[in-house]
Order: structure tokens, then C-alpha cells, then sequence
């Protein structure tokens, strides 16, 4: 393998890789946390909130659950500038909106990482002790209060294995925005493996990278898993 | 509006094209995919320490690597090696479609090999053992105790598994396969209205990934007749 396709600077791609590793880390954090955000508020709204609107938010996450990534992407790059217009023209501003290629993917994948959230949350909820918000409230918590301190510390706990699974499942969705032209790492793959004709070398490369994110979130979610679970005794201890 | 019904019903044949190629992809890869699948699943339960460590490994790769990346790497990449191009294996790998279903089946061996092992794995020891003492044979225990028991508690893992597949078929068409997903984009193209082609194929995936689901659904209720 010729080594020097991967050195920095005008000769090389490396830092044309580098670059593009950058966007799809920045692209993944972002989505993560967005779409986590919303979908614990979708998680939560289809628990507690009246029947029709708790229905629409199930529909919501079971359509983005069967439904291509690659489509939500695609219709979300194309849709998002048309319904920002739209919106505007409801407050009488007229004007074109067009939405960066980065920030519709951000966007795209936020909103399937959210679908599949609120699932998570939903049953980490379910799974807290009903025995425990009875004592709580006995004890002449409020229901907030309750939920604030007693719920959601134990809900977080047992969503964490969830969550986790899905920063795996973020990390790998990130590659189908090359396919609106994202500069992300596997679409600065290709563009070197265009102009120098060693695709495979690049295309190892990037799947090798993949793999040392998938291998480091592995030991980092065994490392947080046993700090949050140290209160727990285990078989062994 | 955002829905054009003239649009639909025109281009509804082209989606319908699409939506047969995707229905074969899934077909292709669900059944390469398990044939690659049993045997990792096999390594995975075996005695052997090496056995174990290719299946780990084999799992680790591909479930740990994206499906577009491993994709790009077989249909740009495999032409740059030697044994490819200038063995009879360049006839297979010049083909898309060939590309797209083996990384579509190695992908999804990765998932599948998991949930059988771990099905197996989650039949009782002491059913096995008590048909090995009555005098079953290994094959006969495989067939009438492992095999119905793994398979009621693999099921349901299967059927999410089986979705994945469905909406992963979607990057054939980064790969000039006209499946559905590059339909839509065609109809995008020569009509300049890109919600009903979208909007419309993500029906039809629905539709597949729905009837699919609940057909696996039915099978897992059928299975368990008589476990409560």
C-alpha cells in the first residue's frame, strides 16, 4: 500500500480525510444530542399526554422507524428550504431560504434518532417501580417533584444501554449524507479515490476509522455503564 | 400542495418498478444473509477458541462498519485488487446488483449471526439434554429441540432485523439500481416536484415494511401455541 496518499498537505489526502472526519464526528454529536432531546420529549408526550396527541407522536416514530434513512435525508434536503418559506409567508416574510446540505442532514438524522428514542425512553419509564412513585408521593411529594427526583434518575439508568446502542446506530447512519453531497469523510474518500484512482486504499481507510469509533464507544459505554450501575450489586461482588 | 394526485398516479408505475427491485434485493439478501449467517452463528456457540474468535470478529466488522462504506468499498474498491480484476470473479464483481446484495448480506449476517446465536444459546440446556438421554440423535436433537425453540425465541429479533434490511436496500441506488429510492429520485428529476415521488415511496416502503412485520408477527403467535 502507497503510504503517501494518506500524508498531509498538497501531495497527499490527509488532510482532505481529516477535514471530512471532522464534519461526519460534528454531523453525529450534533444529531445525537438534538435528536436525543427531542425524542425523550416525544418518549414523554406519548406517556403522558392525551390520547389523539400521544397517538400522533407514535405514528410519528413508527413511520420514521420503517421508512429508509436515505428517503428522510433525501426528502428532508429537499423539503427543507420549500417549508421554512412557507412558514415565513404565515408572518408575511417573503423570502428564499436554503437550507446548507450539513445542516439537512443534521436535521434528517435528528429526527430518526428521536423516533427510535422515545421508544427507549418509553420503556425505561415504564420500567421504574410503580412501589417507588408510591412511596413518593405518600411521603407528600408533588407528581413533578416525584418525576424530577425519583423517575427520571432511574429512567436515565436504565435508558443508558438504549442510548448508547443508538450513538452506535447515529455513528453509522452518518455515511448517507454523502449522498446530498456532504464533504464528510466517506464522501472525501471518494472524491480522493476519483482523482488518484486507489478507492480501495481510501475506502479501507475510512471503514477502519469507523470501526475505532465503534470499538472506542464499545469500551467507553462499558466504562459509564459500570460507574452508573456501581450501586448495584452484582453477581460476582 | 405538497401532494400532487395528477403526479402520482402518472409516475406511480415507475415506483412500482422500483418498489419489485427493492422486494428482490430484500429477498436476495435475507436469504444470502442468513446462508452466511448460520455458519458464523455455529463458530459463535462452538468449542473452539478460534471459532469463536472469527465469529466475534466477523460480527465485530460488520455490524461495527456502515453499510454505505462497506458498500463503496466492494463496488469502487474490489476492482483496484488484482484477484478481482483479473480473475473470473471481475464477472460478479462488475455487476451492481451483485455488489449491493453481498454487502447488503454481509451487513446483515453480522446482525442475524448474533440473534440466532443468542437464540440457540437460550434454549434450555436441560431440554437438550434430556432428548440426548432418550436417545434422539444429534440431528434429531438439532431438528425437533433447538431448532422450533430457538426459532419461537429468535423471531422478534428477526423481525426488526428484517426491517433493517428493507430500509438498507435504499443505498442500491447509490449504485445505479433503480430500486424505489432511485425511482422517486428519477420522478424528482423529470417532473421538478420532489414531495410526491418521496412522499410516495416512503408509503410503499412503509406498506413493505409493515406487511413484512406483521406476516413475522403472525408466524412468532403461531409458534408459540401451547408456551405460555
Amino acid at each position: 500500500m502507497d503510504w503517501s496518499l494518506f500524508s498531509l498537505g498538497a501531495a497527499g489526502w490527509g488532510d482532505e480525510l481529516l477535514y471530512g472526519l471532522g464534519i461526519t464526528l460534528a454531523l453525529a454529536v450534533l444529531s445525537f444530542l438534538i435528536g436525543t432531546v427531542a425524542g425523550t420529549l416525544f418518549g414523554l408526550v406519548e406517556l403522558h399526554a392525551p390520547r389523539p396527541l400521544a397517538a400522533l407522536f407514535a405514528g410519528y416514530a413508527l413511520v420514521m422507524r420503517s421508512v429508509p434513512e436515505l428517503l428522510v435525508i433525501f426528502l428532508t434536503y429537499y423539503a427543507a428550504g420549500f417549508v421554512a418559506e412557507r412558514f415565513l409567508e404565515l408572518f408575511g416574510i417573503s423570502t428564499r431560504v436554503s437550507v446548507s446540505a450539513f445542516a439537512a442532514g443534521v436535521m434528517a438524522l435528528a429526527m430518526v434518532q428521536a423516533a427510535y428514542t422515545s421508544e427507549v425512553i418509553k420503556g425505561a419509564v415504564r420500567a421504574v417501580p410503580g412501589g417507588l412513585l408510591e412511596a413518593a408521593r405518600a411521603l407528600g411529594m408533588r407528581p413533578v417533584i416525584a418525576f424530577w427526583k425519583v423517575t427520571l434518575p432511574l429512567a436515565m439508568r436504565y435508558a443508558f444501554p438504549g442510548l448508547a446502542n443508538l450513538w452506535m446506530v447515529v455513528i453509522k447512519n452518518t455515511p448517507f449524507v454523502s449522498a446530498i453531497g456532504v464533504t464528510d469523510f466517506i464522501g472525501q474518500a471518494g472524491t480522493a479515490g476519483q482523482n488518484t484512482k486507489h478507492y480501495f486504499a481510501f475506502f479501507l481507510a475510512v471503514l477502519l476509522v469507523y470501526l475505532v469509533i465503534s470499538g472506542v464507544s464499545m469500551i467507553g459505554q462499558l466504562v459509564m455503564e459500570r460507574r452508573l450501575f456501581r450501586h448495584v450489586p452484582t453477581a460476582g461482588s | 400542495m405538497l401532494m400532487d394526485f395528477e403526479t402520482a398516479l402518472g409516475y406511480l408505475p415507475v415506483l412500482l418498478d422500483g418498489l419489485i427491485q427493492t422486494v428482490w434485493l430484500t429477498a436476495l439478501t435475507l436469504v444470502i444473509g442468513a446462508a452466511i449467517a448460520l455458519p458464523v452463528a455455529w463458530c459463535r456457540n462452538a468449542d473452539s477458541t478460534a471459532a469463536r474468535a472469527f465469529a466475534i470478529t466477523f460480527v465485530f466488522v460488520f455490524r461495527g462498519a456502515p453499510l454505505l462504506v462497506l458498500l463503496f468499498l466492494i463496488y469502487y474498491g474490489a476492482p483496484d485488487l488484482p484477484i478481482i480484476r483479473q480473475t473470473v470473479l471481475w464477472e460478479a464483481f462488475r455487476e451492481p446488483v451483485f455488489c449491493a446484495i453481498l454487502a447488503l448480506s454481509l451487513n446483515s449476517a453480522g446482525y442475524l449471526s448474533e440473534v440466532i446465536a443468542g437464540a440457540v444459546r437460550a434454549v434450555p440446556r436441560g431440554e437438550v439434554e434430556a432428548a440426548r438421554v432418550a436417545g434422539l440423535s444429534r440431528f434429531s436433537v438439532a431438528r425437533h429441540v433447538i431448532l422450533p425453540n430457538a426459532a419461537r425465541i429468535g423471531l422478534r429479533a428477526y423481525g426488526n432485523e428484517v426491517t433493517f434490511v428493507i430500509k438498507g436496500t435504499s443505498v442500491a441506488s447509490l449504485v445505479t439500481i433503480t430500486d424505489l429510492m432511485a425511482s422517486a429520485n428519477r420522478v424528482y428529476y423529470s417532473t421538478f416536484d420532489p414531495f410526491t415521488p418521496l412522499i410516495g415511496a416512503g408509503c410503499l416502503y412503509f406498506l413493505f415494511v409493515l406487511l413484512l412485520g406483521r406476516t413475522i408477527n403472525a408466524l412468532e403467535r403461531r409458534l408459540s401455541v401451547g408456551n405460555a
